[in-house]
């Protein structure tokens, strides 16, 4: 049973325990798979804005690691001098077609989170002229609760109720 | 965190489960629940008291029956919760669109 949300450009989707989300590009497949795969790329847009992005190991191959600290440098935000350390491993690279990693919560010195789910993300580059369909498919990995729970349907559960809740909400306009 | 683990550890048990689904639509006496899902009354009602005491059911007594029926606060926020995946990506995108434009 596959549950549909459309926001703006993005598309999300949830397949059992796996969320989809799919969103175009306006450029060509090389340079959307260029701006996931080099360091100084990456670093110019994955922290929300607010947040700078430091990058302690960045290996581009499989069984790599991408170990990396986004920090809220900015004093009117409710985290300012927060730090949120983020630790991949890169699984299978395609290019520029597939990249597969685990994703992780961490600490700076590289350990994971043990509390925090981990996903495993399959990032799908599909050319279409000018522009770059990109799918994300995250699926929880670890085995604790988040993932019991998912795996039994929990997620299409409350997507379908935040689906009929819009319903519900546009009702009662 | 502390309550979503809360939530979710309730939830992660299959006759636990099983009971929440059931009650979706709409409440039930230990008996009826007992009854639907094949198990003994105490065990249901075991059940019933771990669910109760993590918020997601409620008890009220209408004359000599106890009926039970979800509360929608837990679930609300474990939705909201698993909501912040999208909407991190989300914002991800928009930055990867503007990005993309200066890479060109």
């Amino acid at each position: 049973m596959t549950v549909e949300n459309k926001t703006n450009q993005l598309t999300s989707k949830v397949e059992g325990n796996v969320l989809v989300l799919e969103r175009t590009f306006n450029a060509p497949r090389e340079l959307v798979f260029k701006a996931f795969s080099e360091e100084e790329h990456l670093k110019r847009w994955w922290a929300p804005g607010g947040w700078t992005m430091s990058i302690k190991q960045f290996e581009f191959r499989p069984e790599g690691v991408w170990h990396y600290c986004m920090k809220c440098t900015d004093e009117n935000q409710e985290y300012f001098g927060h730090e949120s350390w983020g630790r991949a491993v890169f699984h299978e690279i395609v290019a520029p077609e597939k990249i597969k990693s685990v994703d992780a919560f961490s600490d700076a010195e590289g350990n994971v989170s043990e509390e925090l789910p981990q996903t495993q993300v399959t990032l799908t580059f599909i050319s279409e002229g000018n522009q770059t369909k990109l799918i994300n498919r995250a699926e929880y990995a670890s085995a604790d609760d988040v993932k019991t729970v998912l795996d039994m349907g929990m997620l299409e559960g409350v997507t379908m109720t935040w689906n009929q809740l819009e319903e519900l909400l546009k009702e009662m306009k | 965190m502390g309550e979503k683990l809360t939530t979710l550890h309730a939830l992660a048990e299959p006759n636990r489960f099983h009971i929440v689904e059931l009650l979706r639509v709409g409440p039930l006496t230990v008996g009826e629940i007992a009854d639907s899902l094949k198990l003994r009354q105490p065990q249901v009602s075991k059940h019933l008291r771990v669910l109760s005491d993590s918020g997601l059911v409620e008890v009220q007594p209408i004359a000599n029956r106890r009926i039970y029926k979800l509360q929608s606060q837990p679930f609300l926020e474990l939705e909201e919760w698993l909501d912040t995946f999208r909407s991190i990506w989300e914002d991800r995108f928009d930055r990867l669109d503007d990005y993309l434009k200066e890479m060109k």
